[in-house]
């Protein structure tokens, strides 16, 4: 009884929350600051939503220009990311050799490489798809590494015994041990992904969310740009439930998730 | 045997450097031989004393600085005392939890349009970018931190008769700390690419600013110089902040791969 009265508040006080911000959002539009260039009400917000995706349809096309660059950049470093974490956690000397370059990489704010990928790749799609990897590729990469590294030494010792060969140490082993930690790294890149589309679509692009943002905020378009903020904020919490559904059918043995 | 390890990985790490960077330099020399395209390192050497000795670099340096510490200082107090009390108070955890959640879910950088409308293209707007980005993780962080202390030290507490305050003061704030400054690493990481976002779409001084100046006037020695000023940025903030976690909560693993 207690535990329902508890959840019960609990569910009220967040409603209240969220209705009361909402309302408080409404009026300062409305009645304090009434300029559609700086502020619009929820309700606006909300129409212009509507609007977009039933009425006029505007939408679509930006979604879908940012989904597929978001898609290969995405594909393209996981099929990078996690051959060469796994190739720099089984061989010593390549991770020394690779690690100083790597940690530089990797600890660069990404929008530093817009410009310079802009200047080798052009403005097309190629430019973009390299800036969404760079943003995805080191989370996959390091946690593959990482993975590969703390798979526990029983497993190993086990395999030994069994006199696993190489491939199948490699494939019923090490694989399956560190998939947890992949998964992890990819759960991480989604967000890291979607803010290098958004990046990657204001240099040059003609459609894309990251464009439509951008180009609502240079004309001052308010509803557009809350619009489209969230739907970006929409596709990253799709993006990361859809990696947790896949990760508790894949792994069922984890218990707690790594690095979130 | 460890320290030996060691010494050859320190080895192997600078051999990489040295050599990629004379097959940078060979390459851009013999093969490639187009500044526009990439520049060899020897000319963004001459470029960087250039631009550090004329004073410029300096400028624009300060100006990213000094967003960037104004903007981290007032997040960390604020995010600290926010967290505090979302972390002691079950009813100021529900009401903030749906606006924290929204804030934490949506890309930054998408907001970023937003925030030079409302503060302007001056300093404060980075200020508040910086400020956002941090707040977000070091409030979750905090709140984690509060509610995970052990019951024990409460009781202890309790038991020696400690006020509110010193509870507060020798308790509960030490405990949480390795939290706090976990979430004061993830907001380095992502404060550096907000502040540099921002100064991109509009502003007169900063790195941001720089990387834009120079990609849009091709002046590619530029455009590397800033890169590489951003990567070692990065690279020392991380670090830095990687050996106080260190430093404070030494039980604790370093969480490199759960980065940003």
């Amino acid at each position: 009884m207690n535990e329902r009265k508890r959840k019960l508040t609990s569910t009220f006080l967040k409603a209240g929350s969220v209705i009361g911000g909402l309302v408080l959002w409404h009026v300062l539009a409305t009645v304090v600051v009434k300029d559609p260039t700086l502020l619009v009400s929820p309700v606006v917000v909300a129409v212009t939503a509507y609007q977009m995706l039933f009425v006029t349809k505007d939408l679509y096309p930006h979604v879908f220009a940012s989904s597929w660059i978001f898609f290969y950049g995405f594909v393209l470093a996981i099929l990078a990311g996690v051959p060469f974490g796994f190739l720099m956690a089984l061989n010593t000397s390549v991770r020394d050799y690779v690690n100083p370059w790597m940690a530089t990489l990797y600890t660069t704010p990404r929008i530093a490489f817009a410009p310079v990928l802009l200047l080798w790749l052009g403005i097309g799609a190629g430019s973009k798809i390299a800036i969404v990897f760079l943003g995805c590729f080191f989370p996959i990469l390091i946690n593959s590494y990482y993975g590969m590294r703390v798979v526990n030494r029983d497993y190993v010792e086990l395999a030994r015994s069994f006199r696993l060969s190489r491939s199948a140490l490699f494939l019923k082993i090490l694989l399956p041990a560190s998939f947890p930690f992949i998964l992890a790294g990819i759960r991480l890149s989604v967000g890291r992904g979607l803010t290098g589309v958004a990046i990657a679509e204001w240099f040059g692009a003609t459609e894309g969310l990251g464009y439509l943002i951008f180009f609502a905020g240079q004309t001052l378009n308010i509803p557009i740009l809350f619009v489209g903020v969230a739907v970006f904020a929409a596709l990253g919490i799709i993006g990361f439930e859809i990696i947790r559904i896949i990760e508790i059918y894949a792994i069922p043995w984890r218990k707690e998730p790594q690095g979130s | 045997m460890s320290r030996l390890l060691v010494r050859k990985e320190i080895v192997r790490g600078s051999l990489s450097i040295i050599i990629g960077l004379a097959i940078w330099e060979l390459s851009t020399r013999l093969l490639l031989d187009n500044e526009l395209l990439i520049p060899p390192p020897s000319s963004v050497l001459i470029t960087f004393w250039n631009l550090a000795s004329s004073g410029e670099l300096n400028k624009h340096l300060v100006a990213t600085l000094i967003e960037f510490i104004c903007g981290f200082t007032t997040a960390c107090v604020i995010g600290i005392i926010l967290g505090y009390l979302m972390g002691m108070y079950k009813w100021f955890d529900e009401i903030m939890d749906p606006w924290i959640a929204t804030l934490y879910s949506i890309p930054i950088i998408t907001v970023v349009p937003l925030i030079i409308i409302w503060f302007g293209i001056g300093i404060f707007s980075k200020v508040v970018v910086v400020f956002k980005i941090t707040a977000v993780a070091i409030i979750l962080n905090t709140a984690a931190g509060i509610k995970s202390l052990d019951p024990v030290w409460l009781e202890l507490a309790k038991s020696l008769r400690l006020s509110d305050w010193q509870t507060t003061y020798k308790i509960r704030l030490p405990g949480a700390l390795p939290f706090i400054i976990t979430g004061m690493r993830l907001g380095v990481g992502r404060a550096l690419l907000g502040v540099i976002v921002a100064e991109l779409m509009a502003a007169n001084a900063g790195l941001g600013f720089l990387l834009r100046d120079s990609s849009e006037t091709w002046d590619s020695p530029k455009l590397f110089v800033t890169v590489i000023l951003l990567a070692a940025m990065g690279l020392v903030s991380f670090n830095l902040i990687k050996k106080l976690e260190q430093r404070m909560a030494p039980w604790r693993q370093s969480a490199e791969w759960s980065s940003e």
